[in-house]
């Protein structure tokens, strides 16, 4: 199902116990959790937080999340070639990315964008979002 | 790096009697007698180093788990050297990326040790061992199994105390010393400080600073019970200066939060909980 599709409803509906999660893992107050803050700029983490969020949301939703799940999902149709090129996101990628993650601000994307920052964009939305595609995908 | 501390120096398994391929695991390990002590995070890291062996196996000895998280460990009672150690694992997930499970350590019939949620990533193999080294050792340990007793002990980390802010927070440093035999086991090609020596510091710095607490009741000293939230953020190298902390948790009485840093960045976090027993 196109990443378009998820509603604000779908999200509004996981992200209380999203954001429990992610405190938990961060070592942080729940209320720190917006649904719009940078995970790595604002709240610090790092790549072994992004692997603890995931493992607790796995648990948390009773859902199995693959590794590089996130960037799958935002590269959607396009084949890898189609999404980067030595490491950059593509022009076409790009638009891609920008409708995966059409809750991040624009200036925030890098240009050129390099795959290893995609992470930097993410928030607890992209991470709702996640929970959202696997639970419809176990479904 | 001398060969006879590989698969000695750090090694904490003697034969793995049972392996069901990416579901579960059974070995012991036999806690040599003439030790001084053996401590409860070697008996963690005897659960984990089985959970290895079974997820390398899985994988055909392509990637080995390094340590990572460690949501919840429960400390039900100390083993003494002589004790044998039946170790199990339950496997949750294993692939080329990462291996989830949970685990523990037995006496006879008396839990010692549990583990739960705890998920390592698999890292390429021949950067930290030779494969063939590994998958032949593990052909000895689903064998006859290996020669127990080879492991000697560990020499305490050279540990100063620092800044102390009596019922708020404690520090120390600790050097990982630049040579020491259990390099050559963990792992012959990549040395890494475990995770496990590290962990045992800090729960001692920790009870220390609870021992250290105006409110404790006289006669009373600290024991762990529960650690979690264990989260390991990066290598440690030989020689590496750590900056241990302990520090007061908010609204929870007999909790610690436990950090680590090198160089001012954090390499390992934790949470230690802790129970006071009657002692001397």
């Amino acid at each position: 199902m196109a990443q378009n599709e998820i509603t604000k409803e779908e999200i509004m509906a996981v992200f209380p116990t999203v954001a429990e999660t992610m405190a938990d893992a961060l070592g942080c107050d729940v209320d720190d959790i917006k649904l719009d803050v940078s995970l790595i700029e604002g709240l610090d983490a790092e790549s072994i937080d992004f692997l603890d969020m995931v493992f607790r949301l796995e648990r948390a939703f009773k859902i199995k999340i693959p590794r590089g799940k996130i960037v799958e999902n935002a590269r959607g149709t396009l084949s890898e070639a189609e999404f980067e090129q030595k490491g950059i996101v593509t022009e076409t990628g790009l638009a891609q990315l920008r409708a995966y993650l059409s809750e991040v601000p624009a200036e925030r994307f890098g240009t050129p964008m390099k795959v290893k920052d995609i992470p930097r964009l993410f928030t607890p939305e992209t991470f709702c979002k996640l929970v959202i595609s696997a639970q419809r995908e176990a479904a | 790096m001398q060969m006879t501390d590989h698969f000695a120096a750090f090694s904490f398994v003697d034969r793995i009697t049972e392996l069901v391929p990416g579901v579960r695991a059974r070995g012991v390990y036999a806690v040599p007698r003439d030790l001084p002590a053996f401590p409860s995070c070697l008996v963690a890291e005897a659960v984990g180093q089985l959970a290895a062996w079974a997820a390398m196996a899985h994988v055909g000895f392509r990637g080995r788990p390094v340590a990572a998280l460690a949501n919840e460990t429960r400390f039900h009672r100390d083993v003494a050297p002589g004790d044998t150690l039946l170790l199990g694992v339950e496997i949750e997930s294993c692939d080329d990326e990462t291996v989830a499970y949970a685990g523990w350590a037995k006496r006879g019939d008396e839990l010692v040790v549990e583990l739960a949620d705890c998920l390592g990533p698999m890292l390429p193999v021949e950067e930290f061992d030779a494969p063939a080294a590994l998958a032949e050792r593990y052909a000895l340990l689903r064998g006859a199994g290996a020669e127990p007793g080879r492991y000697r002990g560990v020499a305490a980390p050279d540990v100063v105390p620092g800044d102390h802010v009596r019922g708020e927070s404690l520090t120390a440093t600790l050097r990982v010393p630049a040579a020491a035999p259990f390099f050559a086991d963990h792992f012959p090609r990549r040395a890494v400080f475990p995770a496990t020596l590290l962990l045992d510091a800090q729960i001692r710095l920790g009870l220390q600073f609870a021992g250290e607490a105006a409110d404790r009741p006289a006669g009373t000293v600290p024991v762990p019970v529960r650690m979690t939230h264990v989260k390991m953020r990066s290598f440690i190298a030989p020689g590496t200066v750590l900056t241990l902390g302990a520090e007061r948790a908010n609204a929870h009485a007999h909790r610690i939060m436990l950090s680590a840093q090198a160089n001012g960045k954090s390499v390992a976090t934790a949470r230690l909980e802790y129970a006071l027993r009657k002692g001397a």
